[in-house]
């Protein structure tokens, strides 16, 4: 390496400072006496305050003043070839440039100035603002969920970068968030974040990773090897166990600041609590022993509880709904009775029973048990989707089952029902409300047949499914957004839709997992919705879909439930099954109405308790 | 930077690099960029390569830029990129604000095409006598900015100047250039005085100037950077050495090795976050010949 102006030489008559040597012998390399740290012989070399500067200058006991000349030397150059030399505007442009973009101030937020077309909410701001300067840059975001963890983080790791403290950026998620992730960087913040899917995507400075791709060789030992000025961890609640592999595998990346998202700090144990804090700053609570020892009453139960707090607070954010300040809409739904017509309910008479005869004859097979109830469930949404799945099911079975004439008879049945009482109350509710609207249903035929259905009688609809490519969604927004005024929707858990500007949902059917049902409704009534959506469920009466909404809207309340809340109980409840296996297997073992509307409410009941034990858990 | 300041500066690179103006409105502006300025912001490195490995004329392309800043409502709607197609050819159309990606590929190109000059100073028209030639001083430019930073930054600029005759520094050498006249040619009946200085040397000057300029500066952040480094070490000594006295048994050997590499990686993180330094990074400089002797 070269050493600039090592020749000594006398000072020139006339300048500043005769007393000064021109070139005083920089020291080789900074003092070691100051400070009782060891000095790290080999300090990071981040790009984001790499010097160049072989033989920095002191300029006090704590500082040294590295110096990068690159663009003197390039003159240099240039001087003793006679050029080419640059442009003199280009020349001022620069300095206006540099002039712009210069941080100031230690402590003012400069990125706001720099979102002209996104203002972040009050909450937001202050904990940005919190973390860059109280906490250091190291710091456990765990708001509930809905108030916009995501949003602060873009905020902080947005004025890291612009102060250039920030250069080389990971962010690890589950991989169904790294496209919604990169594109809420790319589109709010102007941040050049890209997902990881090759390994040389990691050569980027900002890369969105899955965790569990991260971890696994040959890309866990590509990102040991190198250096993050910023690590984000989102669902940081998966780190709670240091035996895993997550959490060694973080708390082996070298980084300087460091961001882990969470709605849920603790979920069993106070000792998780204590795990996520010492990845992030080890001795904040002190050693083990002393944690224990301390703060821990019983495993879900602290003591010195002030004390606690104040410790935490210096790491960890969590903003509160109730805290105010974030004003969500109100939800307003309704359930929309109907009454099906003579030949419908004949049909789901006839499914029912088919159901339940063979159901007994399959024992146990569970899938094919599933099968079946979803059947009945078709029939409760539209003929033609039940249609589909009949003449698989024909399909399947042997050609001399006696079941096939059974089938058959069925399919004769749906052959008879001239029209669909639910479409046509749909295209009523439709037509009054003379609004935006997305309607939801669980079948691709349904839909089908709703889109026909409402385009014979002129009214436009746009379709918006799973298997569509990202070009072909966003086309669909648009179309809404623009032209259409009803969306027919199949999936709604897909990232990255969100229809604010729409403010009336239409369950055609209900799916049976009421965290789909919170995703459907999640992609209109969500931060920056700004009237009350109107929500319709569609309920034939004498169904079990019936049932459904009964448990559902009067027995959990679960659409009027806060945000975040709802994915909190489920998660409780469904340690064991899911809601949806357990349904479709009291359904199956019911013997008739009146059973199963006794059996779901039992199981409403549990839920009930479920709920109101993580409330007296969530009492601060 | 403000709409209008965005669009004065977008205007002005577009204008110093020689890029065609096919539309200016009051909030936008339609422009075909020239071969340069195409290479800096278009980023089609493959394209480029292309031509120039072919020599095939090269086919720039055309921006619309506007510079209201938009409402999220409006962005929301709108993709952010968009393209129109018109008689010209194919238009992208997008928004240029401050904090807007498209502004910051330009400041960086500014900064990349306006690194280093050589100038001279005009005389002016009225006074030019053919008989006599006038004595120009070569001045050494330098914007310097200053960085402190720990693990909060600040930043500061200097446009500082030294003449190579005398070893004279000015430290508001920029300002005086911005009323001035300067052309990359020699004019006429001008002769340049000898440099006492090499550039080397001038440059040396400078560094000197600013380091005993900054040695007087207020070192109190400094001093509190350093405080909480001390106490972030002290929070993971706390941490640790209770933790490595306990592994005294031969048996742990291994697992103490372990923690002491974990214990040593965390005080190099937090040196690496905390310790104070200042940075001085020299932005772009020049030569500067000036009328007069000084």
């Amino acid at each position: 390496m070269q050493i600039p102006f090592s020749s000594p030489a006398g000072p020139p008559s006339g300048a500043t400072s005769p007393a000064a040597p021109l070139s005083p012998e920089p020291p080789a390399l900074p003092d070691m006496e100051e400070g009782s740290a060891p000095f790290v012989a080999q300090p990071f070399k981040s790009p984001a305050n790499y010097s160049p500067d072989p033989a920095p200058r002191k300029l006090h006991p704590l500082v040294d003043m590295h110096v990068d000349r690159t663009a003197f030397e390039e003159l240099e150059r240039r001087a003793e070839r006679n050029g080419p030399w640059d442009d003199w505007s280009l020349y001022q442009l620069a300095l206006e440039a540099e002039e712009a973009s210069l941080v100031t101030d230690f402590h003012a937020l400069q990125c706001l100035t720099l979102l002209p077309h996104f203002e972040p909410l009050p909450h937001q701001i202050d904990t940005a603002r919190k973390v860059l300067h109280e906490m250091r840059g190291r710091a456990i975001l765990a708001d509930e969920v809905g108030l916009g963890k995501t949003i602060e983080a873009g905020l902080i790791l947005k004025e890291y970068l612009i102060r250039g403290l920030v250069k080389k950026v990971l962010i690890l998620v589950p991989a169904s968030l790294v496209l919604q992730w990169v594109r809420e960087l790319n589109g709010k913040f102007d941040i050049p974040a890209v997902a990881q899917r090759k390994a040389y995507t990691w050569d980027n400075d900002i890369v969105v990773a899955s965790m569990d791709t991260a971890k696994r060789d040959p890309h866990r030992q590509l990102l040991l090897d190198n250096e993050f000025d910023l690590i984000i961890v989102d669902e940081a609640h998966k780190l709670k166990n240091k035996r895993t592999g997550n959490y060694q595998f973080i708390n082996e990346l070298r980084k300087k600041y460091c961001l882990l998202l969470t709605a849920t700090p603790v979920q069993n144990d106070l000792s998780e609590l204590y795990n996520l804090i010492t990845l992030l700053k080890p001795g904040q609570l002190g050693g083990e022993g002393d944690f224990a020892a301390n703060f821990v009453a019983d495993r879900r139960v602290p003591k010195n509880e002030a004390k606690l707090h104040e410790a935490l607070g210096q790491v960890m954010i969590r903003n509160r709904r109730s805290d105010g300040g974030v004003e969500f809409t109100k939800r307003i739904v309704t359930n929309v009775p109907l009454r099906l017509s003579p030949e419908e309910m004949a049909l789901y008479e006839g499914v029912t029973d088919y159901v339940r005869k063979h159901a007994t004859t399959e024992n146990g097979d569970l899938t094919s048990m599933l099968s079946l109830v979803t059947l009945q469930r078709e029939v409760c949404s539209s003929r033609d989707a039940v249609f589909l799945t009949l003449i698989n099911l024909f399909k399947k079975t042997e050609e001399d089952s006696p079941l096939r004439a059974r089938i058959w008879e069925i399919v004769e049945l749906i052959r008879s029902i001239k029209a669909n009482t639910k479409a046509e109350k749909t295209m009523e509710l439709v037509q009054s409300m003379n609004d935006k609207v997305i309607i939801f249903t669980e079948y691709r035929a349904t839909q089908d047949y709703l889109l026909k259905f409402f385009k014979e009688h002129g009214l436009s609809a746009v379709p918006y499914r799973g298997g569509m490519n990202r070009g072909k969604k966003d086309w669909m927004m648009d179309l809404f957004r623009r032209r259409a005024q009803v969306m027919i929707a199949t999936e709604a858990g897909g990232e990255g839709i969100n229809l604010q500007f729409c403010h009336h949902v239409i369950n055609f059917d209900l799916p049976w997992n009421p965290m789909r049902v919170e995703q459907r409704i999640g992609r209109v009534h969500r931060l920056g919705q700004t009237e009350d959506v109107q929500i319709y469920n569609l309920c034939t009466l004498g169904t079990i879909e019936e049932h459904i909404v009964h448990l559902l809207h009067e027995k959990i309340n679960m659409f009027e439930l806060v945000i975040g809340e709802l994915d909190e109980i489920i998660q409780q409840f469904e340690k064991e099954d899911s809601l949806e296996h357990r349904l479709a297997q009291l359904v199956l073992e019911s013997t008739d109405g009146e059973e199963l509307r006794r059996k779901i409410d039992g199981l409403g009941d549990t839920l009930l308790a479920t709920k109101n034990q993580l409330h007296r858990e969530n009492q601060p | 930077m403000n709409p209008k300041q965005v669009q004065k500066f977008v205007v002005s690179y577009l204008d110093s690099t020689g890029c065609h103006f096919i539309e200016k409105s009051p909030s936008q502006v339609t422009v075909k960029l020239s071969p340069d300025a195409d290479r800096a912001l278009s980023n089609r490195p493959y394209y480029w390569s292309f031509v120039d490995r072919t020599g095939t004329a090269p086919e720039t392309m055309t921006y619309r830029w506007s510079f209201e800043s938009p409402s999220m409502a409006d962005r929301t709607n709108a993709s952010p990129v968009s393209y129109v197609m018109t008689e010209s050819g194919r238009v992208i159309q997008e928004d240029v604000y401050f904090g807007s990606r498209r502004l910051y590929q330009l400041f960086d190109s500014a900064l990349f095409g306006g690194r280093c000059v050589t100038l001279f100073e005009e005389p002016p028209r009225s006074k030019i006598d053919p008989l006599s030639s006038h004595p120009y001083t070569a001045w050494l430019g330098v914007n310097f900015k200053v960085g402190f930073e720990c693990d909060m930054k600040r930043e500061e600029l200097y446009g500082w100047g030294i003449s190579l005759a005398t070893g004279v520094i000015n430290e508001k050498f920029m300002e005086t250039l911005k009323d001035r006249r300067l052309t990359p040619r020699l004019p006429s009946n001008v002769h340049l005085m000898r440099n006492g200085l090499s550039l080397r040397k001038g440059m040396s000057q400078l560094e000197l100037t600013m380091e005993r300029k900054l040695k007087n500066t207020d070192f109190n952040w400094a001093v509190e950077a350093e405080q909480r480094r001390q106490d972030e070490l002290e929070r993971i000594r706390q941490y640790y050495v209770p933790m490595l006295d306990n592994m005294e048994h031969p048996d742990q050997k291994e697992q103490k090795d372990a923690v002491s590499a974990r214990f040593q990686q965390r005080e190099a993180e937090i040196d690496w976050q905390y310790r104070p330094r200042v940075s001085v990074t020299v932005m772009n400089c020049g030569i500067f010949h000036l009328p007069g002797i000084h």
